[in-house]
């Protein structure tokens, strides 16, 4: 008898367990739906975000190896890298969830140059190549993320300018 | 109006005030900033005309300019000078950036183009001006 009602029990809280986990990956999944059971419904593939955050984690990336190359540059440029992450928190505020962790088979992000004008020169094309990409983005997207990506497009641009 | 026509119209409304600006900018500057206030202004200058047109073929009527703007600040000195061209750069910028999300297809590139413009516009002068980080996260 006794036995009975402690698995009835442990059965309730593994049901409890089971909705309140539902709940919660639905929480994080905001964007992708939920229906009236808190069940989220598959996934509807990679958000047009993401790479466009990965870009912005991969430009904030570049400028921590540069500081760490020439750190006489420092004052120069963590400004820049600071607005990258900027980038990255407000994207990730629009696509609603996390980033996915870096995979440990990802290569390593090729060395900075150390000679100051080349690695600038570096910078440069690389916030080059990013504008163009947010621009593109910002074309291809629905109205409230348009603005966003506009921005974060106008960003890079100053930052060409700045590193010219 | 549709909430594009309605955001091109505010761009056209912050051009007149750039405009307006950049004369009294251009009255306390010389040499090479001088020279790059005209250049603001003529672009300025072109924007405010393709709007014009675009709106009045939209059937819109565009905001007419005010004979004159209140200055967010005195300007008495080349030091106050660089600060409104900033200023007025960062204004025109945050109205195209709202017309970026408003507008779509070909006015999204108008604004678009324009917003980074201005952003870069606003970075130069915050150099000129001794403005240190030139650049801001979200212009």
């Amino acid at each position: 008898m006794r036995t009975t009602t402690t698995r009835t029990r442990s059965e309730f809280r593994g049901y409890r367990r089971r909705v309140l986990l539902g709940a919660a990956a639905c929480g994080a999944a905001a964007l992708a739906g939920c229906d009236l059971f808190g069940e989220p419904n598959p996934p509807p593939g990679p958000d047009p975000l993401e790479p466009v955050r990965a870009q912005a984690q991969a430009l904030a990336d570049r400028y921590a190896a540069a500081i760490a190359a020439a750190p006489d540059l420092a004052t120069r440029l963590q400004p820049l890298r600071d607005a990258h992450l900027a980038h990255v928190a407000e994207l990730t505020k629009v696509i609603g969830t996390p980033p996915p962790s870096p995979s440990p088979s990802a290569p390593p992000s090729a060395a900075a140059p150390t000679d100051p004008a080349a690695l600038l020169a570096s910078l440069r094309a690389d916030e080059e190549a990013g504008r163009r990409d947010a621009e593109t983005a910002c074309l291809a997207a629905p109205g409230h993320r348009a603005a966003l990506l506009g921005s974060i497009a106008a960003c890079r641009a100053t930052h060409v300018e700045v590193l010219t | 109006m549709t909430a594009g026509d309605e955001a091109l119209a505010a761009a056209l409304a912050a051009e007149h005030a750039a405009i307006y600006g950049y004369g009294v900018a251009g009255a306390r500057l010389s040499g090479q900033q001088l020279a790059a206030v005209r250049e603001a202004e003529q672009v300025h200058r072109a924007r405010r005309d393709a709007l014009f047109t675009r709106l009045t073929a939209a059937s819109v009527t565009p905001p007419p300019a005010e004979p004159a703007y209140a200055l967010p600040f005195p300007v008495t000195d080349a030091a106050g000078a660089l600060r409104l061209a900033v200023h007025l750069e960062e204004r025109t910028a945050a109205v195209w950036r709202h017309a970026v999300g408003a507008t779509d297809g070909e006015q999204r590139k108008l604004a678009l183009e324009a917003l980074l413009d201005a952003a870069v516009r606003a970075t130069r002068w915050r150099v000129a001006a001794g403005v240190s980080p030139a650049t801001v996260p979200l212009p």
